[in-house]
């Protein structure tokens, strides 16, 4: 999200005419999900990607200056062929749609329709574009309280509510027409209860999948910028209690690294009610069940309770810090995905 | 932990007494541990010299959350001058328990929010 809004501004500066290129239905294996974008601009440059490279993105980047050379948008469909996968080096044999769109930079148009979802997600909010495949130029905002930039259809608009609730870019066959809901919210975040050792790589690696972080401890000499100069926010205060002021949502990662039951348990009871992506707990088997029967006793629903990941992360033989942290990233992303961590090459 | 500690500390612990922010407090003072990261805020309600309600909120261990919990039952209600004569023994004592030296600081964080915070 931050991506692509770094990207329009940056072309915004440089070139008067680009092509946005969206990647707006796959179909089978692809390697990027609905939403994906590329920019060709008509100097040249090119920003962003609809595959993760290879003849996709060339044959995108073709189509996209027949598109800014004839000014009229275009509709892409890829099939990526057994033949073609192998040439990408991907493993996948997927369809791609992609929608190739000229924009003259001049016309505040688009930039204004970002900048004004730029603004609604800096704001917390989670909204829709909701683009008519055959008639692009006719783009609405939908915000998450179902207010309009402009006359929607009802089932248009219900649509968009639904995927703006499930944070999911998609396009819908709605009555006869095609339309893009392009989803965009909050980056997801990584709230991080414990200041020790473990979770400063835990937040550096965080940073590099773009995540937002927030590092909570009552312990100012541990909670400090030094330790985490890239973590977003540090809470010094009662835990538990910050922990009720902050928001969760499905795109939120909770873990508790404090390895203290004076900290996990008031915690845990804040965020398994919270409605957090991840719920993940430092500690063995035995603890987390130690944990668990407390929290059971204090009068936890056992639903709430599977909703815990204890112990936190993968099993990839983690020992170090950084390898612990990578190994939590890995299940939190999985889960959030409704993957299982498995190994690639295992996956039928 | 149920040999080292009384019943009594773990009752305190589990079903801490007067848990939670008051509307409007007349006096406030969190303090903490900076090490072991135990941090308890104390809340009091004042009215003709006397606590007429106290609370507190905090995540700490089993002694620090029952000592406070404890102090709580014991200036409830009180006047301010019985306050300042509450002795670190006398909060220690009412755990019922063997702290340790190096657990003293747990017992005491709550007093020694009471003590800053100076009604």
């Amino acid at each position: 999200m931050e991506e692509l809004f770094t990207d329009l501004e940056k072309l915004a500066r440089v070139e008067k005419r680009v092509a946005m290129a969206t990647l707006v239905g796959t179909r089978g294996t692809t390697p990027k999900r609905e939403g994906a974008k590329m920019w060709v601009g008509e100097e040249g440059r090119i920003l962003g990607s609809v595959t993760i490279g290879g003849c996709v993105d060339a044959r995108v980047i073709t189509e996209a200056e027949k598109a800014l050379a004839s000014s009229q948008p275009r509709l892409l469909q890829v099939d990526l062929g057994d033949e073609d996968a192998w040439e990408m080096g991907l493993s996948c044999a997927g369809s791609l749609d992609v929608l190739i769109e000229p924009f003259d930079l001049a016309d505040p148009k688009l930039v204004d329709t970002y900048r004004a979802v730029r603004a609604a997600v800096d704001d917390g909010k989670t909204v829709a574009i909701v683009t008519p495949l055959k008639d692009s130029a006719s783009r609405i905002l939908v915000m998450e309280d179902g207010a309009t930039s402009g006359v929607l259809d009802d089932d248009v608009r219900r649509v968009a509510l639904e995927l703006i609730r499930k944070r999911k870019s998609a396009t819908v066959s709605i009555g006869n027409e095609s339309v893009f809901f392009e989803v965009h919210g909050p980056s997801p975040t990584l709230i991080v209860f414990g200041a020790g050792h473990l979770s400063m790589p835990l937040v550096s690696l965080a940073r590099g999948l773009g995540l937002k972080t927030i590092v909570v401890d009552g312990r100012p000499r541990f909670a400090t910028r030094e330790r985490f100069p890239e973590a977003d926010k540090l809470l010094v205060g009662i835990p538990s209690e910050i922990a009720q002021t902050l928001s969760y949502n499905s795109s939120t990662f909770v873990v508790l690294t404090a390895h203290d039951y004076k900290y996990d348990l008031p915690v845990l009871k804040v965020v398994l009610r919270a409605g957090a992506a991840y719920v993940g707990l430092l500690g063995s088997k035995r603890r987390g069940k130690s944990i668990k029967d407390f929290l059971k006793e204090d009068g936890m629903d056992q639903s709430l309770l599977d909703r815990l990941h204890v112990p936190t992360g993968l099993d990839i033989g983690a020992e170090s810090a950084a390898e612990i942290a990578l190994s939590i990233l890995a299940e939190a992303v999985a889960i959030k995905a409704g993957r299982r961590g498995a190994s690639l090459r295992e996956k039928e | 932990m149920a040999v080292l500690y009384s019943e009594k500390l773990l009752d305190h612990f589990r079903r801490p007494r007067n848990y939670g922010s008051l509307t409007d407090p007349d006096v406030s003072h969190e303090s903490f541990n900076p090490l072991c990261g135990d941090r308890i805020r104390l809340e009091l309600k004042l009215e003709n010299n006397a606590v007429t309600q106290a609370g507190f909120v905090g995540d700490g261990c089993a002694i620090s959350i029952a000592a406070a919990s404890l102090l709580t039952e014991m200036i409830s209600q009180k006047d301010l001058t019985f306050l300042k004569t509450i002795t670190d023994e006398q909060l220690i004592d009412a755990l019922e328990s063997d702290i340790k030296p190096a657990r003293l600081q747990c017992a005491l964080l709550a007093l020694e929010a009471l003590r800053a915070a100076g009604p």
